[in-house]
């Protein structure tokens, strides 16, 4: 068996006395799309961030493709191909949309701290931050400040923004929260098209995104992982119903 | 092409204004012009307050001057070469504070430049060997290695060595903001967060910025110890910081052109205001809030909002309904400025001197009529500003808008 794309031991986080990751296992597969789904104050949000090092974990252990990335800094572990997405719309809102896409390229195409570089000379970040607004559509919108999309746009930018860097491992918190059913459809659409072949991991709440997307689903509720498995496995799973599922499936109806 | 013009206009503003003070004039912007621009690599582009940013200059202006009084390395370079140390002095200098002053933005830095500059302010009279104590450092640049035969005792060869200076290090600087730091440190000021998550250290990010920045400080810092000969306690102190803060902020920070407006606009406003009211610290600083408060851009930002109106073909619109509202506003503020001037004088003036002259016109201040007749002006001006102000503001919209709506 090859070596997970991620792996938390032991994971465990605490603002004071409130232990609000308590203990996570899970092991993701390279390629594998992971959803984590839970109730509203489970902790999901706060284990992207111990992941992505935005905060520091009180135990435990992260590992990314075997190696352990707990202490390193964000900029770091991105450097190590594992980008994010943020639940609040998270791009430079003053800079143009092409620009937004470009800054995400820097890093990846070898630009560094360089200041002997022109940016504009360059056609391979033009070319391929073109490439990005291409598959995410926004060429039209292409020279226009970021912060002036409509939230959709703005969403699919944050992806776009994402997966430039080219990292291998795609962490997407509510990728579709606050969306319309049309605009939820076309950007479940454009997270299957530009992660294909990356391991995705995503934080949602709604379940058709869900079970339309994830090959895995973790349950998380209060801290702790009460389930994983394959989405039917997981919807079967009369813990799972009882602690979440029943609530949000009678809320759809 | 603007960097063509500018050369153009650089190389025969001597032969317009030909005069000494002219020429004086020309170079104190000069200066202004470098260090306002290295200053708003920080406020503009990286997002970083600084209220101690004339240390970088005035650090490396003494180091300039220490390398003109030391005859034997001084004699062995031109002097056209001088500021390059003054740059690399700067830079020197904010290497060190920058290591641990660019760890967050915000209030932290701000703070930590406040201090480093009141502290290396103060220990310019302590340590009097470097810093020389009240009396300052002063040296003769005509002691360098003449450059093509150019002792540079004239004012005018001054001006074209500034001159120089200035378009290379605003073209460096310029392109510095087209390469990838340069653009993450736009990313790092809007987002420092996101920045992180693709790849870059903002911290690190922020260091690179403040490094440039010192290095083109300690460049204009090079190029004052050049045109004054002297370096007092003054280049370093939080005045002065203040003033480049002012001057950026003035022209504004948004566009890269901004602070070259403002270190014009208020060069002129300090030398020809100053030579005619003694209170032109207190109408700058009137200018200051009006521009924070109504012009967050700047005179930049100023220009730049013209430009929707310029692109449709609209801008002669705006024309006549400026005239109607600015000029009544100008002669209201005119009308103020009598009052603020008379007051003034009636607080501070000599007793028995009571007569002033305003404006060309020479009266009592004691008496009731000039007072009436300011204040009249002033209220009608201000009075036909208002009256006209929602022409203008129609105007605007019309002038904006893209095809109006046929009803």
């Amino acid at each position: 068996m090859s070596t997970p794309a991620l792996e938390l031991s032991g994971l465990k986080k605490s603002f004071g006395k409130a232990e609000i990751i308590r203990g996570i296992d899970l092991s993701i597969g390279k390629g594998e799309r992971h959803a984590i789904i839970g109730p509203n104050g489970a902790g999901k949000s706060t284990l992207f961030n111990l992941i992505t090092a935005r905060f520091a974990p009180t135990a435990g252990t992260v590992k990314l493709h075997g190696e352990n990335v707990i202490g390193l800094e964000p900029f770091q572990i991105n450097r190590k191909g594992l980008s994010r997405s943020f639940q609040i719309t998270n791009i430079f809102a003053n800079m143009t949309v092409f620009e937004n896409v470009r800054c995400a390229l820097l890093w990846s195409q070898g630009y560094k701290y360089s200041f002997w570089n022109l940016v504009n000379s360059s056609r391979d970040l033009t070319e391929g931050a073109d490439a990005i607004l291409d598959q995410i559509n926004l060429l039209e919108r292409r020279n226009l400040p970021a912060g002036t999309l409509s939230y959709a746009e703005q969403r699919a930018l944050e992806i776009g923004i994402t997966i430039a860097g080219g990292a291998d491992v795609i962490m997407l918190d509510e990728p579709t929260a606050g969306m319309s059913n049309s605009e939820t459809t076309y950007i479940t659409d454009l997270i299957l098209k530009v992660t294909e072949g990356k391991t995705l991991i995503m934080v949602e709440h709604d379940m058709g995104v869900v079970f339309g997307l994830a090959d895995r689903i973790s349950v998380l509720v209060y801290g702790e992982i009460i389930a994983t498995g394959a989405p039917a496995d997981v919807r079967a799973d009369p813990r799972v119903q009882e602690a979440y599922l029943g609530a949000a499936l009678e809320a759809d109806h | 092409m603007p960097w063509l013009i500018a050369a153009v206009l650089l190389a025969i503003m001597p032969q317009i204004f030909s005069n000494n003070s002219a020429l004086t004039i020309m170079n104190q912007m000069s200066i202004t012009i470098v260090f306002a621009l290295a200053y708003n690599m920080l406020l503009g582009q990286g997002g970083m307050l600084s209220f101690g940013h004339a240390v970088y200059g005035g650090v490396g202006g003494f180091a300039c001057m220490h390398i003109m009084n030391n005859s034997g390395f001084f004699e062995s370079i031109p002097l056209v070469i001088l500021p390059l140390f003054g740059g690399l002095f700067g830079m020197g200098l904010a290497l060190i504070i920058g290591s641990f002053s660019t760890r967050s933005a915000g209030t932290t830095f701000a703070m930590i430049s406040l201090g480093v500059g009141e502290l290396i302010a103060a220990s310019s009279l302590i340590f009097v060997a470097f810093f020389g104590g009240e009396g300052g450092i002063s040296g003769d640049r005509t002691d360098a290695l003449p450059f093509f035969g150019i002792e540079f005792l004239q004012q005018e060869q001054v001006y074209y060595l500034t001159a120089a200076w200035v378009l290379i290090s605003a073209g460096l600087m310029y392109l510095w903001s087209r390469t990838p730091v340069g653009r993450m440190a736009n990313a790092v000021r809007d987002n420092p967060e996101r920045a992180e998550f693709l790849g870059y250290s903002a911290r690190w990010v922020r260091y690179y910025s403040f490094v440039a920045s010192g290095f083109f400080a300690g460049v204009s810092g090079g190029l004052f110890a050049i045109n004054y000969e002297i370096l007092t306690e003054e280049n370093l102190n939080a005045v002065s910081s203040g003033i480049i803060l002012l001057v950026t902020f003035l022209g504004g920070v948004g566009f890269f052109f901004g602070p070259i407006l403002g270190a014009i606009a208020f060069t002129l406003l300090q030398t020809v205001l100053s030579l005619s009211t003694e209170l032109w610290a207190f109408y700058a600083g009137m200018l200051f809030v009006a521009t924070v408060m109504f012009f967050p851009g700047g005179l930049a930002g100023l220009i730049m909002m013209h430009l929707p109106a310029l692109r449709l073909g609209k801008l002669r619109l705006l024309f006549i309904p400026y005239l109607k509202t600015l000029l009544p506003a100008a002669i209201g503020i005119f009308g103020l400025a009598a009052l603020i001037e008379m007051t003034f004088h009636v607080r501070h003036g000599a007793t028995g001197d009571n007569e002033m002259t305003l404006f060309w016109t020479t009266f009592d201040s004691y008496s009731i009529v000039p007072w009436l007749v300011a204040g009249a002006i002033t209220l009608v001006g201000f009075g036909i500003a208002r009256v006209t102000a929602p022409a203008l503001k129609d105007a605007w919209n019309e002038a904006n808008t893209a095809q109006r709506a046929k009803s």
